[in-house]
């Protein structure tokens, strides 16, 4: 499905970017492969933004150097921005215009010619679900709409790379979904995407993902990659008294770490023996019924007890 | 070249689409500056009509009589009062009553049936010093148009300079302007001080709200450049500005009767530089505030303060200390309000004018590539 072997639509070595005292962007190396889905995972504040806005040419870092399909971002920008197409984080489409306006505005600047907008911007439309919302204005579009709108925006002079920037903050779930199904259509068609997000689920549609911390990658890889340096197998107590019950499990031995998840317990188990037993055990020592079934490693519970672990690991404990 | 020009054009039909969505602000650039000329014409004037005016007639006679009759059938003097003695002219002008006094000496009739040159005393209230430059100037028109032969005296009662006074010239500019209408002398001026109000303005928050919108960025992933950008912005609102030339000359000509003496050409391309400029100044500014209400405020100070005051339109620059009269040059109205006025009211030409055409359009460009320039450095950040 992936194309990662193909010339490098991304590569960035020791990149550096601070706003006055703040440190936003602290030495990144990266690599992203032609036709990849590249998720940049992080909390606010970590550089996603920052890092995006470098490679899209909008922001100049301050040293280290980024090319973009062989062509560098400080000093090639002609060759660059035509090839790709960057989505900021906040609305930025001009409210007062229409649907179609705004594609129109964006797509002539960007030197789409004339024939190649009449027919691509209504076929971009009907494949968002926007068809019949062209004339609309775009301050009173949705907010999902409005993300769509920008996504087809950048769309319009068929980019190869795509950088999109926390597109999905603050929409709606079903319109999340509805815009990761059309981000899987581009990768289909060969399109790299690299998208930030602070959503750890979205990680796992990711081909590739980059953990972001403080202005450093501290993980990076394929979602199987990072989920294999976590230990153990995950288990989820269900119970009427979830506190207590992660209290109980908590100094188990075996357990390598336990959270709340609504009125679950999940805990994750690394020891070469079944840990239905004490778990249960542990349970009814403190008056709680439960019952402990296996599931699978998700990316919520990898970050957990990766962003646990850096105490435990000299090598990534820089700050 | 073509990619140029869709670029801009896209620019400038955008500008055009933001406009009719925004009624307040076409309303704005288009009533604003009728309302604006219409409140400074009949508000800031010059004029003095009707001046109270005391007669102290030595003379009695027939001569002297009309003599006095000239002055209260003009507009500019009301004979209030007739007075035996100076002393009277005294207790008028402590008490409000009159701020001008006519006297005439006794023999008067006599010195001009004899060839010789009349004496008249005008005395003028001076602690109103604008009102008395203007009567002085009305009267010694009057004395010109009533009698060659005759000379005045002139005197001012309160602490006005006397130095000038014996030359009877009328003020240079009434040569344009004989019936000292300041009405007429200001609308060309005003035309400026409009223009620049509403340009500057207008242009100023317009870069502001590219960054504030983010559509900043997405305008800086495109190959346009921003000189590309700043001329697709100045084109829709030099239209504009320049409707408004049209109904600021049309209404001061059929409103005000101000006469059009010379090319209108030479106006128009004056106007189109000053538009240019102004606009310019106005991208300056937007490219460096940080905020739409930094811009506004900076842009209303740098259109009116000195087009009101360093342009020649309240004050003669002759008249305002030196250092300011550099500071002047700085700003683009000054330029504005001599080729108004030239075309207006002395039928100048390109012939007369076109140094000031010229700073113009040096101005305009420089101000222009300097926004462009300074905005993308402030973009970089």
């Amino acid at each position: 499905m992936t194309n990662s072997t193909g010339p490098a639509a991304i590569s960035a070595t020791g990149l550096h970017k601070s706003f006055g005292a703040t440190i936003a962007i602290d030495g990144i190396d990266l690599e992203v492969g032609t036709g990849a889905v590249f998720g940049l995972l992080g909390p606010d504040g970590a550089g996603k933004s920052t890092l995006i806005r470098m490679l899209a040419t909008v922001l100049a870092p301050d040293s280290g150097t980024a090319t973009v399909f062989g062509h560098s971002v400080n000093t090639e920008r002609a060759a660059v921005t035509p090839r790709i197409g960057y989505m900021s984080q906040r609305f930025s489409m001009y409210p007062d215009l229409s649907v179609n306006e705004n594609l129109e505005f964006f797509a002539t600047i960007r030197g789409v010619p004339r024939a190649v907008r009449r027919r691509r911007a209504p076929e971009l439309l009907a494949s968002m679900g926007l068809a019949e919302f062209g004339d609309r204005q775009a301050q009173h579009l949705s907010g999902g709409m409005k993300q769509k709108l920008m996504l087809a925006s950048t769309l319009m002079h068929s980019p190869d790379l795509l950088l999109l920037d926390e597109p999905t903050t603050g929409v709606d779930p079903v319109s999340r979904r509805e815009f990761w199904r059309i981000l899987a259509g581009l990768h289909r068609e060969g399109t790299t995407v690299v998208v930030a997000t602070p959503y750890m689920d979205e990680a796992e549609r990711c081909t590739h993902i980059a953990f972001l911390d403080r202005g450093q990658i501290t993980q990076s890889g394929t979602p199987e990659q990072i989920k294999a340096q976590v230990p153990g197998r995950l288990l989820e107590v269900i119970c009427d008294q979830p506190r207590v019950a992660l209290a109980a499990v908590n100094g188990l031995v075996g357990v390598e770490s336990a959270h709340l998840l609504g009125d679950l317990v999940r805990v994750l188990w690394n020891a070469p023996t079944d840990a239905s037993e004490p778990i249960r055990a542990a349970l009814n020592a403190a008056g709680v019924s439960g019952e402990v079934r296996a599931t699978s490693i998700d990316m919520e519970t990898v970050f957990a007890y990766l962003a646990e672990r850096p105490a435990s690991q000299p090598v990534e404990a820089k700050s | 070249m073509n990619a140029t020009f869709s670029r801009v054009g896209a620019i400038v039909i955008k500008e055009f689409k933001h406009l009719t969505r925004d009624p307040r602000t076409l309303a704005a650039v288009v009533i604003l500056p009728v309302i604006q000329l219409l409140l400074f014409a009949f508000a800031i004037s010059f004029n003095v009509d009707n001046v109270p005016t005391i007669v102290v007639d030595y003379d009695q006679t027939q001569t002297s009589r009309d003599y006095v009759r000239a002055y209260d059938g003009s507009t500019f003097f009301k004979v209030v009062s007739h007075g035996a003695s100076n002393s009277e002219v005294d207790a008028a002008f402590d008490s409000n009553t009159a701020s001008v006094a006519i006297i005439i000496p006794a023999g008067f009739e006599r010195t001009i049936n004899t060839g010789g040159q009349a004496q008249v005393g005008v005395l003028i209230d001076g602690s109103e010093p604008n009102s008395a430059k203007i009567a002085k100037a009305y009267s010694v028109a009057l004395n010109q148009v009533y009698n060659q032969s005759m000379t005045a005296q002139w005197a001012d009662s309160q602490g006005l300079d006397i130095s000038g006074i014996g030359g009877l010239q009328p003020r240079l500019r009434t040569w344009y302007n004989p019936e000292q209408n300041s009405t007429i002398f200001l609308i060309p001026g005003l035309m400026a001080v409009i223009i620049a109000i509403v340009t500057v303005q207008q242009t100023a928050v317009t870069l502001v709200r590219e960054r504030t919108l983010g559509t900043e960025e997405q305008l800086r992933v495109s190959p346009m450049r921003r000189v590309e950008l700043m001329i697709g912005k100045l084109l829709p609102w030099t239209l504009i500005a320049f409707i408004d030339v049209a109904l600021i000359v049309f209404l001061g000509m059929a409103l005000f009767q101000v006469p059009l003496r010379g090319d209108p050409v030479v106006l128009a391309l004056g106007a189109v530089l000053f538009v240019f400029a102004s606009l310019g100044m106005g991208l300056l500014i937007s490219a460096v505030a940080p905020s739409a209400e930094t811009a506004n405020i900076v842009a209303l100070m740098v259109a009116f303060l000195p087009s009101f005051l360093l342009s020649g339109f309240a004050f003669p620059l002759s008249q305002i200390p030196v250092v300011l009269q550099g500071v002047s040059y700085l700003f683009p109205a000054r330029f504005m309000v001599t080729i108004s006025r030239g075309v207006f009211l002395k039928g100048s030409g390109l012939g007369e004018l076109w140094p000031e055409l010229l700073a113009l359009a040096i101005y305009a460009t420089v101000v222009v590539l300097v926004a462009a320039k300074l905005y993308g450095r402030k973009a970089s950040r």
